[in-house]
């Protein structure tokens, strides 16, 4: 059956396509970048067959677009939210477009492509990207409010559509992605001290723990938020 | 004091207690809807008042409710209370150092006013804590942690 997966030019997502790809699933790999072309000629040069969609999911002809295709190939049962972008900086110099953005991006491409797919998705999972972020970080207000909505939406959705569809959160922390390798080198070497594993978290983890909340492995489970972080919580 | 309270009753409650307080309440509107446009605009409100209230080193508290932290009042109501929850660790974050607290009260259905506008008065104080989801009531109690 299909899996659709948001953000998959980016680091998480194409190792969440790679993994639902080797779960059985025919993966539809979802970004507005024009990067995805190359990203999913390198999929398909490692034996990763996808079909991709190259689309604004804040805008309604973009979400239509993925729901033309899904439909086309008769039906979902996993669908994985996990576009997002950054625009960090303190509250009191954040501006209003870069506000709009982020939370325009993060929940509301979100919301809407989720409610757009539902009408296909009688039995199965739904997984939204959240972060460590949504439990607070310095210079992401507009971030972390957008993880925290995931978080809301993520517990709404998981009691409407149950028993049917269950529907979990995963969060991540600092995980090996071009965007932690944007971080200067100091800094980064700075937060990876206070995580007692002691690295970065792989791409590949995150997609392991989404592989497992969109298998019959965890059909117990719903309305949850699952952090990967290293043990980042607990620590100063 | 800026209020930001769409129900008549908690205004008049908080007015009665902090007509000389400062800093910001905001109470998330209990009648917005499941559409992204109502999600939206709430959130855009959140921000810009926030943001005015704490570059002039003004504490601030929200008001949400528990059953929209748990999810239970469809998924519009329920972005916006953890949204909110979110992004006021976030602002607690930033403002740790200059001592300015940012916290969440949750209410429940039936909460006296009085009890929460007695609440925001201790949370607005500078010696309050920040960061932190105050549960006004027991029904949280067994139920997921935000």
């Amino acid at each position: 059956m299909t899996a659709v997966v948001t953000g998959a030019a980016g680091g998480i997502g194409q190792a969440l396509c790679r993994r639902l790809a080797e779960a059985g699933h025919a993966v539809v790999a979802v970004d507005f970048s024009p990067r995805l072309e190359d990203v999913v000629a390198g999929l398909e040069s490692n034996g990763v067959n996808v079909q991709p969609v190259q689309a604004d999911l804040t805008t309604a002809s973009g979400v239509e677009e993925v729901a033309k295709v899904t439909q086309a190939m008769g039906g979902l049962e996993v669908l994985v939210n996990n576009a997002g972008i950054t625009r960090d900086s303190r509250l009191v110099n954040l501006g209003e477009d870069d506000f709009e953005a982020v939370i325009a991006v993060n929940l509301g491409a979100a919301y809407r492509l989720t409610l757009a797919l539902i009408p296909q998705l009688p039995i199965g999972s739904i997984v939204n990207i959240s972060s460590r972020a949504y439990l607070g970080n310095f210079g992401q207000f507009n971030y972390s409010m957008s993880k925290g909505g995931l978080v809301g939406l993520t517990r709404a959705l998981a009691q409407t559509l149950a028993p049917s569809v269950r529907v979990n959160a995963v969060a991540p922390g600092l995980i090996g992605t071009e965007m932690a390798m944007g971080i200067p080198d100091d800094v980064r070497s700075k937060m990876i001290d206070a995580i007692p594993a002691a690295r970065m978290g792989r791409p590949e983890e995150v997609a392991e723990l989404v592989a497992f909340l969109a298998s019959d492995a965890s059909s117990y489970i719903t309305g949850e938020v699952l952090v990967i972080g290293g043990g980042r919580s607990l620590s100063r | 004091m800026v209020l930001r309270c769409p129900l008549p009753e908690l205004t008049a409650a908080l007015q009665a207690w902090h007509e000389d307080g400062t800093g910001l309440v905001f109470l998330a509107d209990p009648t917005t809807g499941d559409e992204w446009s109502d999600v939206s605009k709430e959130l855009i409100e959140v921000f810009r008042l926030t943001r005015q209230t704490l570059a002039k080193g003004l504490p601030v508290v929200f008001v949400v409710s528990n059953d929209d932290l748990l999810g239970r009042n469809g998924p519009g109501r329920a972005m916006v209370a953890t949204g909110i929850l979110s992004a006021a660790r976030t602002a607690a974050v930033e403002h740790r150092k200059s001592r300015v607290p940012v916290n969440v009260i949750a209410r429940e259905d039936g909460t006296d006013p009085e009890v929460i506008a007695r609440w925001c008065g201790l949370l607005l104080e500078g010696e309050a804590p920040t960061g932190e989801l105050i549960h006004l009531g027991s029904e949280h109690i067994g139920k997921a942690l935000p």
